[in-house]
C-alpha cells in the first residue's frame, strides 16, 4: 500500500473524527444550553447553578408542550472555553444560552449570544458592563450587579455610622470597579478613607495588609475578594482578632460555603447577600424544601438565582406561545416576575437588568439542622435608589 | 518589625515547600512539576485525618507518611522507566501526575473550600514590636528552622546522605559499591514527596483548601529553587527567606512592584548566576 | 510533499461533507493549533530545544492581531503580518536571552520570560490589553469583497493558512538549514566543530517558530473574536509540549496527530464525565512510558511490523 496515502489518510482520519465528535439534539424539545464552570476555581458555582437548573426541568417538565431539557458544557473557568463552548452549542442547536460563571467569561461569550441572535440569561456574573457599557439585545441578567451591592454596604456605611473606611480589593477589574464607586459614595457622605491595599489574585497571604488595617485605627474594612482569597483574608483576619477592632464588610464576597471554611472567627462579618434560604418568602420557602428534598443540602446563592431566573424566563415563554426568540426577547425585557424566591422582581427594558430587593446579612452561629455557620440576614433594602440610571441611548 | 516576622513565615512556607523539590532535582535530575500536587495531597489528608482523630499532630505526622507511600509508588511504578530517556519525558509524566492527584482529590472530597484550624496550643496571639502575630507563625519559623537544620544534618553529615550524594554524582560506581540504586533514588522522590506534604499540613491552618491550591504556590516555589541554587538546602533557606522578604516587604510599601521585583530577580539569577546565588559555581551551559 | 497535498486535499472537501458549524468551528480550532503545534516542533523536535514559554508568541499574537485590526475586518491580513512579525520578534528576543544557558536552565529561563508577558498582559497593561476581561468583539475577516464571517468560510481560510504552515515546515526539514539543525540536535559540539553557526541557527529557528505562533495566535483571536491573557499562561506552554509529545515530536505529521487526538480527547471525554481531566492525566502517562516517539511512531512501529511480516 502507498505509505503516504495510509499516512495521510490516517491523519485525515483524526481531523474527520472530530466532526463525528458532535451529535445532532434531538428536534422538537425546549433545550437550554448551559455554559458554566465544571471544573476550575468556580467549579463550585457552576455545579450549583447545575442543581438550580436541573430541578426547575424536572419540575417543569415541559415548555410550549415539548419537552425541556438542557445540555450541559464544562467552561473551566476559561473565557476561550467558554466561548468555544458556547459556539458548540449554539452550533448543536439550542433554544437559549444559559451562563456563564465568571463575569470574564459571560463578557466574552455575550457577543457571541449576539451574533447568532439566541438569548442568553445571565444569573451569576455580578460585572457592571454586562448590562452596562457591554449590553445587548439578547442578554439579560436577573441576578445582583456590582453596582447595586456596592450601594448596599454604603447604606451600612450610613446606619452602622462608620467615619473611616480602609479597603482591601483584588487586584482586577472587578475589584478596583467597585472601588471606584464606592469612593464615590464615601466622599458624598463624609466618610474618610482610611487606606487602599490591592493584592494579586490567588495571594496566599493578607498578613502585612491585616497589619496595616489594624495599624490605619479605621472603623470599617471594605473588602472585595471573591472565592479563596475571601476566606484566606478573613481566617487570617480572625486569627490576630481583626473583626474585634475593625467591622468587616463587603459586597457579595461570603456566603454560607465560605463561612464555613472559615471556621467561627467569621462571626460578626457583614456582607451582601445574593441570596439566603432562609429568606422568608412562600416561594423561597417551597424551593429550598424541594432543593433539600432532592440534593439533600442548603441551596446556595448560584443555585437559587439560576433556578429563579430560569423559572422567569420559561413563564415568559410560555405565555409568549411562540417559538420565535424575538418574541421572547420583547416580552421578558417587559416582565415582571410577582412569584420571585425575592418578592417581586421587575425587569428593566433600558439595560436588561432585573429590580430585586437588596438583602444585608451577618454572619452568625447557626443551630441544627442548618449549617453550624451561616448568614442571618439583618436588612431588606428596597430596589430604589439601589440601581444605576438607565443609560441615556 | 512585623513585617520582618511576617516575612520570615512566608519564607519559611515557602522553604518548606521548596526544600524537597531541590533535593528531588538535585539528586536525581528530575523536576517534579506535580510537586504541589503532593503538597496539596498532604493537606488533604491531614484535612482527612483531623476529621477522623481530632488531632493536628496526628496528622502531621501521618499525612508525610501517606503522601510518601503514594510518592514512592508513582516512582516505582511509572518514572523508573524513564531515567535512561530524555528529561522531556519525565517532565511530561509529571504533568500526569498533576491531573491524576487533582481529579483524585476532587472526586474524594470535592469541590467546596475546606478549612483546618490551628491546634489549639497555637490558636491564641501575642503582641510583639506593637503588632498582634499568631502564634501560630511564630511556630511555623521554629518549626522551618528545625527541619532545616534537620535535613541539613541528614544530607551533609550521616551516611544516608553521603550515599544519596554519591549516587547522584556517579551513579554507576556507587551501585559498584554494592549499593542498590534503584532504591536510594526512590527514597529520595519519596523523602521529596514527605517534604511536600508537610509542606502542606502545616500551611493548611492558614489558607482554603482547593482544587488548584497546587498551582498557586508552586511557581513561587520554582522561584525559590532556582534562586537556592537547583539541590542547594542551604540556597533554598536563603532563597526563601529572599523571597518571602520581598513579598512582605513589597506588600507594605510597594505593592505593584512584587511581581516584577521577583521576576526580575529570577531573570537575573538565570543570567547572571544560573547555578544560584548560593551555589558554588557549576557547568550550567 | 505528497502527502501533504493530500492531506489539504481531503480537509478542503470537508466543508461539502461536514454542515454542522459546531464541527467546522472545531476544526477551524485544530488547524490552528497545527500551526502553533508545527512552529514549536521546528524547536523542540528538530532542534532538541524544550522551550515552555511557547504560549507568549501564541499570546502575543493574537493581541497584536486583535490591536491591529480593531474593528476593522478588512485589515484582517495586515493583522496577521502584524502577528507574525511580533511572534518572531518576541521569540528572537526570548531565545537571545535564554540561550545563555542550556538544559532545564534554558527551559526554566523560557518559562519565566513567558510569565512576564502573561503579567505585563493581565495587570499593568490593563488599559490595553483589557487586563482578566480582555478583548471583545474582534471581528471575523472581510476582504476582496469576500467575507470570511461564516464557520464553513472561515474554515477555508485558515485551511490556506494551515496548508503554507504544513508546506513551510516540510521544506524548511528538509533544507540544508533544516539538516543543520537536526545535526545541532544531535550533537551540538560537532556541529559546531564542523563549522555552523550553533548560535545564529538556534536564534533563526526560535525566531521562525515565534512568527508560526503569532499567526495561530491571530487566527484564533479572529475564531473566538475575543482575546484575554489565557494564551500567554504556561498551561498554553504545557498544552502544546504535550500534544507535540503525544503525537510524536521530530516528525512532520507527528504534532499534527498529536493535537487532533488531544482536542479531540478533550472534546469527547469532557462531554461524558468530569473526571475527563482524571482520564487525560492517565493517558498521558500510559503513552509517556510505552510511546516514547508518540502517536506517529507507535503507526510507523506497527506499519513497519506489519509491512515486514507481509514481506515474508
Amino acid at each position: 500500500m502507498n505509505r503516504s496515502i495510509v499516512g495521510s489518510a490516517l491523519v485525515a482520519a483524526a481531523f474527520f473524527g472530530p466532526g463525528a465528535a458532535f451529535a445532532q439534539p434531538a428536534p422538537e424539545a425546549f433545550v437550554i444550553g448551559g455554559v458554566v464552570p465544571l471544573s476550575g476555581a468556580y467549579a463550585l458555582l457552576g455545579t450549583s447553578m447545575q442543581k438550580g437548573v436541573d430541578l426547575a426541568i424536572e419540575q417543569r417538565g415541559k415548555v410550549l408542550s415539548k419537552p425541556l431539557r438542557a445540555v450541559w458544557e464544562d467552561t473551566e473557568t476559561k473565557p476561550q472555553t467558554s466561548v468555544q463552548k458556547a459556539n458548540k452549542l449554539l452550533a448543536g442547536g439550542v433554544s437559549m444560552l444559559f451562563g456563564d460563571g465568571a463575569s470574564g467569561q459571560t463578557l466574552a461569550i455575550m457577543p457571541v449570544a449576539d451574533q447568532r441572535k439566541v438569548p442568553l440569561l445571565v444569573t451569576t456574573s455580578a460585572a457592571d458592563q454586562i448590562t452596562g457599557a457591554n449590553r445587548n439585545r439578547y442578554t439579560f441578567r436577573t441576578s445582583n450587579l456590582v453596582f447595586m451591592e456596592t450601594r448596599i454596604a454604603a447604606e451600612y456605611v450610613k446606619k452602622a455610622g462608620l467615619k473611616s473606611v480602609y479597603v482591601v480589593a483584588v487586584d482586577q477589574p472587578v475589584g478596583r470597579d467597585a472601588w471606584t464607586t464606592m469612593k464615590g459614595i464615601l466622599s458624598t457622605m463624609g466618610v474618610a478613607v482610611a487606606g487602599e491595599d490591592f493584592a494579586a489574585i490567588g495571594s496566599q497571604d493578607y498578613s502585612v495588609i491585616i497589619d496595616k488595617i489594624a495599624k490605619s485605627g479605621t472603623q470599617g474594612v471594605f473588602v472585595i475578594t471573591t472565592g479563596a482569597d475571601t476566606i484566606t483574608f478573613l481566617k487570617q483576619a480572625g486569627q490576630v482578632k481583626l473583626g474585634s477592632k475593625v467591622k468587616i464588610f463587603g459586597t457579595g464576597f461570603l456566603d454560607d460555603d465560605a463561612a464555613m471554611a472559615v471556621g467561627p472567627d467569621v462571626v460578626g462579618v457583614k456582607t451582601v447577600a445574593r441570596y439566603h434560604f432562609s429568606y422568608d418568602t412562600p416561594a423561597n420557602k417551597r424551593f429550598v424544601e424541594a432543593y433539600r428534598k432532592k440534593y439533600n443540602e442548603w441551596p446556595n446563592a448560584y443555585a437559587g438565582h439560576a433556578y429563579d431566573g430560569i423559572n422567569w424566563f420559561l413563564d415568559v415563554v410560555e405565555k409568549t406561545g411562540s417559538w420565535n426568540p424575538e418574541t421572547w426577547v420583547t416580552a421578558f425585557e417587559n416582565s415582571s416576575y410577582p412569584a420571585s424566591l425575592f418578592g417581586p422582581k421587575q425587569m428593566r427594558a433600558c439595560d436588561h437588568q432585573a429590580l430585586g430587593v437588596g438583602l444585608w446579612a451577618e454572619a452568625a452561629a447557626g443551630q441544627a439542622p442548618q449549617p453550624p455557620l451561616l448568614l442571618k440576614v439583618t436588612d431588606t433594602f428596597p430596589a430604589a435608589g439601589l440601581y444605576p440610571d438607565c443609560p441615556k441611548t | 518589625m512585623s513585617v520582618i516576622l511576617i516575612g520570615l513565615s512566608l519564607g519559611m512556607l515557602l522553604f518548606l515547600l521548596a526544600a524537597g523539590l531541590t533535593l528531588v532535582f538535585g539528586l536525581l535530575g528530575v523536576v517534579n512539576f506535580a510537586h504541589g500536587s503532593l503538597y496539596m495531597l498532604g493537606a488533604y489528608v491531614a484535612l482527612q485525618l483531623v476529621a477522623w482523630t481530632g488531632s493536628f499532630w496526628l496528622a502531621l505526622l501521618l499525612a508525610p507518611l501517606a503522601v510518601g507511600l503514594v510518592g514512592g509508588l508513582l516512582e516505582r511504578l511509572t518514572l523508573r522507566r524513564l531515567y535512561g530517556r530524555d528529561p522531556a519525558y519525565q517532565l511530561l509524566i509529571t504533568f500526569g501526575y498533576i491531573l491524576v492527584i487533582e481529579e483524585f482529590i476532587r472526586m474524594v472530597w470535592g469541590v467546596n473550600f475546606r478549612s483546618i484550624n490551628p491546634p489549639s496550643p497555637l490558636a491564641g496571639t501575642t503582641e510583639l514590636f506593637g503588632s498582634t502575630v499568631t502564634d501560630y507563625r511564630l511556630f511555623i519559623i521554629g518549626f522551618g528552622l528545625l527541619l532545616s537544620l534537620a535535613l541539613f544534618f541528614v544530607v551533609e553529615r550521616t551516611r544516608i546522605g553521603i550515599v544519596v550524594r554519591a549516587a547522584s554524582a556517579n551513579s554507576a560506581m556507587v551501585s559498584c559499591l554494592g549499593i542498590d540504586v534503584g532504591k536510594v533514588r526512590t527514597g529520595v522522590f519519596v523523602a521529596g514527596a514527605m517534604l511536600a506534604a508537610i509542606s502542606g499540613v502545616v500551611a493548611a491552618p492558614l489558607l482554603p483548601l482547593k482544587l488548584g491550591m497546587s498551582f498557586t504556590i508552586i511557581i513561587d516555589c520554582f522561584i525559590v529553587v532556582v534562586i537556592g541554587g537547583l539541590g542547594n538546602i542551604r540556597g533554598a533557606i536563603l532563597g526563601a527567606m529572599l523571597i518571602g522578604m520581598m513579598r512582605a516587604v513589597g506588600q507594605q510599601f510597594a505593592a505593584d512592584w512584587i511581581f516584577l521585583l521577583t521576576y526580575g530577580l529570577l531573570i537575573a539569577t538565570l543570567i547572571f548566576r544560573p547555578e544560584g546565588l548560593f551555589n558554588v559555581r557549576g557547568r550550567t551551559a | 510533499m505528497k502527502r501533504v497535498l493530500f492531506l489539504v486535499l481531503a480537509l478542503a472537501i470537508v466543508p461539502l461533507l461536514v454542515k454542522d458549524r459546531g464541527s467546522l468551528y472545531f476544526m477551524t480550532l485544530i488547524m490552528i493549533w497545527c500551526i502553533f503545534a508545527l512552529g514549536y516542533d521546528l524547536v523542540f523536535g528538530v532542534t532538541g530545544m524544550l522551550s515552555f514559554g511557547h504560549a507568549a508568541f501564541f499570546g502575543i499574537g493574537s493581541y497584536v492581531f486583535a490591536l491591529v485590526v480593531g474593528k476593522n475586518a478588512a485589515l484582517f491580513l495586515l493583522g496577521v503580518v502584524a502577528a507574525a512579525v511580533a511572534g518572531g520578534a518576541a521569540a528572537l528576543l526570548m531565545a537571545a536571552i535564554a540561550l545563555r544557558l542550556s538544559g532545564i536552565y534554558f527551559s526554566l529561563m523560557t518559562l519565566a520570560i513567558a510569565e512576564l508577558f502573561y503579567f505585563a498582559a493581565s495587570s499593568p497593561l490593563r488599559t490595553l490589553t483589557g487586563g482578566e476581561d480582555g478583548i471583545t468583539g474582534v471581528p471575523r475577516p472581510a476582504f476582496f469583497g469576500v467575507s470570511f464571517y461564516d464557520d464553513a468560510s472561515f474554515y477555508l481560510l485558515v485551511l490556506v493558512f494551515f496548508a503554507l504552515a504544513l508546506a513551510g515546515s516540510a521544506l524548511l526539514r528538509r533544507s540544508p538549514f533544516g539538516q543543520a539543525l537536526n545535526g545541532v540536535r544531535v550533537n551540538e559540539v560537532r556541529a559546531d566543530q564542523l563549522g555552523f553557526d550553533v548560535k545564529a541557527l538556534k536564534l533563526a529557528v526560535f525566531g521562525i517558530s515565534g512568527a508560526f505562533g503569532g499567526v495561530a495566535g491571530a487566527l484564533l483571536a479572529s475564531l473566538m473574536q475575543f482575546v484575554n491573557p489565557q494564551g500567554l499562561h504556561w498551561s498554553t506552554s504545557g498544552d502544546v509540549v504535550i500534544m507535540s509529545l503525544l503525537g510524536g515530536i521530530g516528525t512532520l505529521f507527528g504534532p499534527l496527530i498529536g493535537v487532533a487526538v488531544f482536542e479531540t480527547l478533550k472534546e469527547t471525554i469532557s462531554s461524558r464525565t468530569v473526571h475527563w481531566y482524571g482520564i487525560l492525566g492517565v493517558i498521558f502517562i500510559v503513552v509517556t512510558m510505552f510511546m516514547p516517539r508518540g502517536l506517529h511512531g507507535a503507526f510507523e512501529r506497527a506499519r513497519l511490523r506489519f509491512a515486514r511480516e507481509t514481506w515474508r
